[in-house]
This record gives C-alpha cells, structure tokens and sequence, in this order.
C-alpha cells in the first residue's frame, strides 16, 4: 500500500527548526488562502443570484490564490515526508537500506525541484516580458511568481534537509517511525 | 531506440522505482522529464518547464480539489456525525444488525460532505464502535462493517477520485458525479443486506438494539438539519447547474465552516489544524498530479498510449473480457498502492485502450461508466489486505481486536462490493440514468 513517509522528526537542530517553522507558515498562509477563495467563490455566486452583479473575474482571481497555495503546500509536504509511496516491497528492509532508497528518492526530487525552479524563474522573466495581464483586474501575472520561486525555494532547502536526515540514517542505522496517511482517500 | 520502446522502458521504470519506496509524484515527474528530452529534445524540455507548473497550479478547476479537502476537514470538526448515526440508529437500531446498519447509513450521509473514506470511516467508527460494543456485536463483524463504510465517503459524491479522473479524461465533473450518485446509493444499500445477511445466518453477530419512540426519532432526525441544508445547496446546486463544481466547494467549505463553528464547537486551533492538514494534503496531492502531468506529456510524444489501443482494438478480443482484465488488474495493484496513485498511472493507458474497444455506448457516457466504475473498483483495495486502510484506521480505534478478525468480518462487504461492481458493469443505465435525467 502507499503509504506517507516515515513522519518527519522533531528537527533537533535550531536550523531544522525554523525550516519545519517557515514550511508550516507557509503551509497555513496556503490554508488561508483556500479560505479565502471559498470566501470569494461564495460573495461571487451569492452577488450573481440576488443582485446579477458577480465578482469581476473571479475565475481568474480564485485561479490565481489557487496557483500561489499550490506552490505553499509543498515545503511542509516534503518535511513532514507525506508524499504518498509504496512501500509494501521494502518494509521488511533493513532500515539502512530502506534509509538508502529514500535518500536516492529524494536526490531525485532535489534534483527535479532545482531544475524546475531555475526554469520558473525564466518563466517569470517570459510573462514578465510579454507583459501577460488579466485585463479583468489589470494585473500581470508575473506578480505572483517571485511567491511562487520563493516557495520553490524553501522546498529545495526542505528536500536537502530531508535527505541529510536519511543520510543520518544510513549512518546511525535508527528505526523509524512510520504514520500512515492515504492517498486521495 | 524508437519513440514506442522509450515509453515503454519509461512505464516499467517507473513501476521499479515506485517498488523501491520512490514517493510516486517523484517517480513520474523524473521519468516524465527524462523520457520527454529524449523524444522531444531538451529545448522542448526546458521550455515546457518555463510555465507547465504555474499553469497546472493556477486553474480555476484544479482549485475545486483544496476547496473539497477543506470543506471535508470542516465537516470532521462539525461534530455531526455523532448526530447523523443516533438519527438513522432511532430508525433503524431494533432491528437485528440494525447499529451497523445506523452506522452504515451514518457513513452515506457523512459522505456527501467528505470526499475522504479515511475520514468518513475514523470520524463514524469513534461514535458507533461504542454502541456496537453496548450490546455486543461480534468484534470483527462490528469493525468490518466500519472500515466498509467508510467507503461510502469516496464512493458518494464529492469525491477527490472523481475529479482527478475527470480532469485526465477531460471528462464533465458534473455528469461524473451524477452518474455516482445511484452506484453510491446501491453501495449502501448493498453493505445493509449484507448485514442483515450475516445476522440472519449467526443472529448472535449483531443483536437488536432497543426501540425508539417516535417522538425521539423525530427529534434525532431534526439535529441533522445542517449537513441535509449543505448537501442540498452545494450537491442541489452542482448537479442542477446552478453553479460549477469549484463554486459548490467553496459554497460547502463556507457552509461547513459554519457548522464546525456552531455546531461543533470549533475554535482558532482547530481552525489551524483544518487549514494545515488540507495544506498536507493538498500538497501530497498536486504533486502527484504535477508528475501526472509531466508523464503523460511523455506518454503521448512515445505513442505508448495509441499503440496499446491498437493492439487491443486488433486483437478481436471481447471488449468485455478487456474489461474484465483491468478490473482484476485494479484489484492487485489496490492491494499494494492508494487509489489515488493507481488511477493516475493505468488512466492514461486504459482510457484510450477502452475508448478504442465498443461498449454500444457514446463516448460521453462511455466516460462516465468506466470511471464509475474504476472508482468503485480502486475502493475496494481500502478494505482488502495486506495493507486496506479503513481497516487500519478502524483497527486503531478498536485495539484489542487482532486485525485478522476485521479482516474476516469484511468478507461479506467485499461480497456485496463484487455484486455491485456487476451490476454496474453489465448495466450501465444504472450510472447513466441521472446524469439523462438532469440534462
């Protein structure tokens, strides 16, 4: 079954603590974001039936919170190792081993998360450039990319973190403990 | 190498590496990348990067997933599913196996707020697994019938599933929730005669509970009120129309914010909790749709996808046998992966495999009926070992039960799952018929 990662420790090192502290905030300023996208959404429909007078370009205002807590949501993903796998195969696995696997996994997402970042950056410059507005409400939509790269980030940093932590392991060869969390369940 | 053999290897590595314990939106998004500059070229690599992220995140269909997710972690704080089961349990608790049917039933109201089994079977199995054990329920069967419930909460609409099915195929959201509605209500239906079954052959597994007056059945019925108000405007409103499926979340968040407020009593901190957990997992889940993304842009440029379709509509197969392959197939993998990373990784290959194959449907409602019925399918590894979820859940309430015993008592619910997934296969009106009958 996927199954989340081994839950993230309590960060035992005043630098792991104000990482998990930034994820987190950011985690929750995504989460109040949502709210208020639920609150706009709403005003929006309600405005629409009682007095024929929607929000202008709600769909592309929601559209856009949406976008920028999308990207706050994954710093504390990573930290808190939720990212859904399967580890049906491995569980039985030496914990150096099963620290080993991880460590490769997240490498890989390091390497991912770099590369996507860099290229976001020229994404940004390109919507920058082109001058691309939502002419609803006048507003470029590069504004909200220096959010988004910063998010980027903070994940970069987060995944390093996360794979210092199994390098510990292979090192110490500790067990862990395991939460489970589902998928889309 | 050609395009074909690159999809290929990228498909089996893929599946290697997600059995070495790589997260699985990682998997896809690294195989994807590479996969996409070895076909492509890295030019069409590096410009796909540019922006296909901030596009994904920034779309007013995609927000329709945090808003369920906040709306569903709202409705656990709502405290209504204590008010739900003692409803349904004063009308139907003195029948024999009546409490789990209460409990069931409790399951299908809750999960028209919650698109989450986990949460639908945790938040039903704190309220009912005490009255279960009042009067003396066999352990297994009264666990069993809990971790099947909780089904109920993907099965019926909203469902996370459903969405993210419905954005692959480019399907209509709407019409796959109203194709969900009557397979939704036959699960539960099929989950209480397997209940009445079981008691009928050991009467002692779920002894009658005591008689409800009716004034007492009325005024347990009127404490539901507000979560029937919110499924009425926010699945009234979507399914007639009213308003997109994004709106009717953000109307449900909204709604059971509300509730969670006055009705259950929630505070700032439970406020954070539910903006943190929806922040974890929404995070989990975008980025598996990221690497969704990725590799099916992958998938398509090898022709994997085409030639997979070719190869079965030519091979004068019966389309229902084909069918009868993936569902067997859905039922392997449910045991080993979640629903949500199983579905994301066969749709992009079968869809266009039973697109290909004639079902004697139309397209639209040949979309509708498979994904119901994936839906259904993918449920069942939730409750199936090694590893079902609502199981474990239900198991972490009630300790003292071995997990073997929950695992036998959900034999007959697996029962009534096959007999349904039947019925839907070889009647398709049975998911079709609202979303007609609204049009």
């Amino acid at each position: 079954m996927a199954e989340a990662r081994a839950e993230g420790r309590r960060p035992s090192n005043a630098f792991g603590r104000l990482l998990v502290g930034i994820a987190r905030a950011l985690g929750l300023f995504g989460g109040f974001l949502t709210f208020s996208m639920a609150i706009i959404v709403t005003v929006s429909v309600a405005g629409r039936y009682f007095f024929s007078a929607p929000i202008q370009g709600d769909y592309d205002i929601v559209g856009i919170i949406a976008g920028c807590a999308a990207f706050s949501f994954l710093p504390i993903c990573q930290l808190k190792r939720s990212n859904v796998l399967v580890d049906v195969f491995t569980s039985r696995a030496p914990v150096r081993a099963r620290a080993a696997l991880d460590a490769f996994a997240n490498l890989c997402f390091l390497l991912i998360a770099v590369f996507a970042t860099w290229r976001l950056i020229y994404g940004g410059i390109d919507m920058y450039r082109h001058s691309e507005v939502i002419a609803a409400f006048n507003f470029y939509r590069w504004y909200t990319f220096p959010f988004d790269i910063a998010c980027m980030l903070v994940l970069i940093v987060a995944i390093a973190y996360t794979l210092a932590q199994d390098a510990s392991d292979i090192w110490t060869g500790r067990p862990r403990e395991s939460t489970a969390v589902g998928g889309g369940e | 190498m050609s395009d074909l053999a690159i999809g290929t290897t990228g498909f089996v590595v893929l599946l290697v590496l997600i059995g070495l314990r790589m997260p699985i939106g990682v998997g896809m998004l690294m195989v994807g990348a590479l996969g996409y500059a070895l076909i492509a070229g890295t030019t069409a690599l590096l410009s796909f990067f540019k922006t296909q992220m901030y596009w994904q995140f920034t779309s007013f269909d995609f927000s329709v997933l945090p808003l369920f997710l906040l709306m569903g972690n709202f409705a656990a704080r709502a405290g209504i599913t204590s008010a739900l089961f003692r409803a349904v349990n004063s009308w139907m608790g003195h029948f024999r196996g009546g409490i789990a049917m209460a409990a069931i039933g409790g399951c299908a109201v809750f999960g028209t707020v919650t698109g989450s089994s986990l949460a639908c079977a945790a938040m039903m199995g704190q309220v009912a697994l005490p009255e279960l054990r009042r009067y003396n329920y066999a352990p297994g069967f009264a666990t069993g019938a809990l971790a099947a419930g909780g089904t109920l909460g993907i099965l019926i609409p909203p469902s996370i599933i459903l969405i993210i099915y419905a954005i692959m195929v480019e399907g209509n959201i709407v019409a796959l929730f109203q194709a969900a509605f009557a397979p939704g209500i036959i699960a539960m239906l099929g989950y209480m005669a397997a209940i009445a079954i079981v008691v009928r052959v050991d009467p002692k597994a779920g002894p009658a509970g005591p008689h409800a007056s009716a004034a007492e059945r009325w005024a347990a019925t009127r404490d539901v009120w507000p979560i029937l108000v919110i499924f009425g405007i926010v699945m009234g409103g979507i399914y007639s129309g009213a308003f997109t499926p994004t709106e009717g979340a953000g109307i449900g968040a909204l709604g059971t914010f509300l509730m969670a407020v006055t009705y259950g009593g929630m505070r700032w901190d439970g406020f954070i909790q539910a903006l943190s957990e929806t922040a974890v997992t929404a995070g989990m889940i975008y980025l598996i749709l990221l690497g969704a993304n990725v590799f099916n842009a992958f998938l398509g440029f090898s022709q994997l996808p085409t030639w997979g379709a070719e190869l079965f509509q030519h091979s004068g197969l019966p389309p229902y046998a084909v069918l009868l392959g993936m569902i067997l197939l859905y039922l392997v993998l449910g045991c080993i992966m979640d629903s949500l990373s199983m579905i994301l990784i066969t749709i992009p290959i079968f869809w266009p495999i039973v697109a290909a194959l004639d079902f004697g449907l139309q397209p639209d409602d040949l979309k509708l009926w498979y994904g119901i019925i994936i839906l259904m399918v993918a449920e069942i590894g939730l409750i199936t070992p090694p590893v079902g979820l609502n199981v474990f859940v239900i198991n972490s309430l009630a300790k003292d039960v071995p997990m073997f015993e929950t695992f036998r008592g959900v034999a007959p619910f697996l029962m009534s799952d096959f007999v349904r997934v039947t019925l839907v296969v070889l009647l398709p009106p049975l998911s079709l018929w609202l979303p007609y009958a609204l049009k």
